[in-house]
């Protein structure tokens, strides 16, 4: 396709700025209309669920810790290598126990990866955005400040606890059978492979199950 | 003799032309990032331009060495930081070929859906700086006004505005929301004609027709010769487009045209990146009508803790592979379960043609990661345009060929 161009400025639009006043004229007319600036310190964006934010350990109601096992994999999966786990390994059970577990937030790029690989979603980017601190060492989350970000989080945030979900620890729309663990717990009824949004085109085809035939163009 | 030729050969005839040496950038806000140019100077002609690049490096190539395939995806977003999603497809669809996996339906629709949003919201921010740079102020609030609704789009699928890490390597992340879908219907239904706005502004506008009009003149063959992609391109009448010419994901599927430009100039790469703005609307309603059911990753597709050693198994976090896929990672399965080889795939980003070439050795992570970044060409192509020209018309050159310095230095 060879690009369009438009007609040729006339002498009347010549001597009357026609296309100028035109755009004067949107310039105007958007001025009038309302403002889509956001004042953001009163008016607060809102977070959709599934936000990478500050890192917590999720604080399981039943022992009050966090949940990890130390099955390093959030470690191992790490892209900045930015998380730091030491255990202890019971020699006749063979049951890990988490001695430290750390976070460094100035080195991580908040790629989602370590609460996607978790079998026991104990670890979690929070929807907590402020932040800020004027120490280094302030952004050293060791396992206690990463439980007291969870309760932060849950505080400001008002979700419940015991029915929080994360998208990143259950994909929406990700058939179980490729989930890490089986302490997933149930995810809403919307996430569900069943009820993924299918294309307009596609609602015939949906209805019967076959599969849409959409090559061929 | 061209006309830059004219106007070289008129200045170093002149008896009282003094040449200069200029450092323009890395700190100025029009080379988009920290470009350096060493100009040459007579007066206000450009004699010589060499641009001096590298302040941005951040070796992505090594680091990708020293991580798996799957660590080193968030890496691309960090490329070329206006369009992440398109990068991280391209990465993907590179892994993909070396594992010898394909992504379900579903996914590569939604991959090519992202992928044109992202090519939305790239190309606004290249009208905005582009039009901030020439004058025209009004049209840099206006395209940021709508990137602000993809970016937020960009929020509600994955958590991130600018650094999605969305697609995964054989599939996508997770599915789309009602709600999101909803909001880009929306999104679609309205934004022609906010890009009548922006052409309201300026595409008959007496002052930007001056600046654009002539100047950086690249014809069709030097085009070619320098190496030039993408829009930059096709501006000089090349019909080249991967999108059209070798398809990948869902665009052989959905119906769309490649705008073409006439004269090679600044104006015609702006007319064909607005016309671009057209069709990316049309192939995301194209993909949200087809957009078929199905799963949203491949069943034999990597888990995210990829092993460095090869594995026994298929793949770590399999769950039964296709009995095609099963014949043939068994031939390799006494050996290795990643490909050995190197393979190179190219993809159209809204910048141009964006190509990840991997040297494998049939550990976890690659060999060798090169990665063809558009910018890093068009850079040097700066200094064969701009030569001849006027100071002022660099920056309008810099801005029509749209590079990114993240992706140029990576």
């Amino acid at each position: 396709m060879i690009i369009q161009y438009k007609k040729k400025r006339g002498w009347l639009g010549t001597v009357f700025l026609v296309e100028i006043l035109k755009g004067m004229g949107l310039t105007l007319r958007r001025m009038l209309s309302r403002s889509v600036t956001r004042q953001y310190p009163e008016e607060r964006p809102e977070i959709r669920i599934g936000f990478r934010g500050q890192h917590a350990l999720a604080r399981d109601p039943v022992t009050g810790g966090s949940r990890c096992v130390a099955c390093m994999r959030c470690a191992v999966v790490c892209p900045s290598r930015c998380i730091h786990i030491e255990y202890k390994k019971d020699e006749q059970t063979g049951v890990r126990e988490v001695q430290s577990y750390a976070i460094e937030a100035l080195r991580c790029i908040y790629c989602g990866y370590c609460e996607e690989v978790c079998p026991v979603n104990a670890v979690i980017l929070t929807e907590v955005y402020e932040y800020a601190a004027y120490k280094r060492d302030a952004f050293y989350f060791d396992e206690e400040q990463l439980l007291k970000n969870w309760d932060r989080f849950i505080e400001e945030s008002r979700y419940d606890p015991t029915k929080y979900v994360n998208p990143f620890w259950r994909p929406r729309g990700i058939d179980e059978r490729t989930l890490a663990g089986p302490r997933r717990r149930s995810v809403p009824d919307d996430w569900k492979m069943e009820n993924q949004w299918v294309g307009t085109g596609m609602t015939k085809s949906r209805k019967t199950g076959a599969r849409c035939d959409v090559g061929g163009h | 003799m061209s006309r830059n030729e004219e106007r070289i050969a008129d200045v170093s005839g002149d008896a009282l032309s003094e040449v200069f040496e200029v450092q323009m950038g890395p700190q100025h806000p029009a080379t988009h990032g920290v470009l350096k140019l060493n100009l040459v100077l007579d007066g206000e002609t450009v004699l010589s331009c060499k641009p001096d690049v590298g302040y941005l490096h951040r070796g992505i190539e090594k680091l990708s060495e020293n991580l798996t395939y799957s660590q080193s995806m968030p890496l691309t977003d960090r490329l070329d930081y206006m369009s992440a999603i398109a990068n991280n497809t391209g990465y993907c669809l590179a892994v993909e070929t070396l594992l010898g996996i394909e992504a379900p339906l579903r996914a590569k629709y939604l991959r090519t859906m992202i992928c044109e949003m992202s090519r939305i919201a790239s190309h606004l921010l290249w009208i905005a700086t582009h039009a901030l740079d020439i004058g025209a102020m009004t049209v840099f609030l206006y395209a940021f006004r709508e990137r602000e609704l993809i970016l937020e789009m960009f929020e509600e699928l994955c958590g991130a505005r600018l650094t999605p890490s969305y697609p995964r390597i054989g599939g996508v992340r997770q599915d789309v929301t009602r709600e999101f879908m909803d909001r880009l219907e929306k999104f679609i239904a309205e934004f022609p004609s906010r890009l009548e706005e922006y052409e309201t502004l300026i595409d008959t506008n007496r002052i930007w027709l001056k600046r654009t009009k002539g100047i950086g003149i690249i014809p069709a063959e030097q085009a070619i010769g320098l190496g030039l992609t993408g829009a930059s391109l096709r501006g000089s009448g090349v019909d080249y487009d991967i999108r059209k010419h070798r398809p990948y994901d869902a665009y052989p599927y959905v119906d769309f045209e490649v705008p073409i430009g006439i004269s090679g100039d600044v104006y015609d790469r702006y007319r064909c990146r607005m016309e671009e703005f057209r069709q990316s609307v049309r192939i995301i309603r194209q993909c949200m009508e087809q957009l078929p059911p199905g799963p949203i990753i491949a069943d034999d597709a990597p888990d995210l803790v990829m092993e460095l050693k090869p594995p026994r198994k298929v793949m770590a976090g399999s769950t039964g592979p296709s009995p095609l896929k099963t014949a043939l990672i068994r031939l390799v399965e006494d050996r290795q379960a990643y490909m050995e080889g190197d393979v190179y795939v190219s993809t159209e980003v809204p910048k141009g043609e964006l190509g990840f070439y991997f040297v494998s050795d049939g550990r976890g992570m690659p060999y060798r990661m090169h990665i063809r970044s558009p910018s890093y060409i068009h850079i040097g192509a700066l200094g064969v345009i701009c030569e001849g020209e006027l100071v002022a018309d660099i920056i309008a050159n810099i801005g029509s060929l749209d590079v990114v310095l993240g992706e140029c230095d990576r």
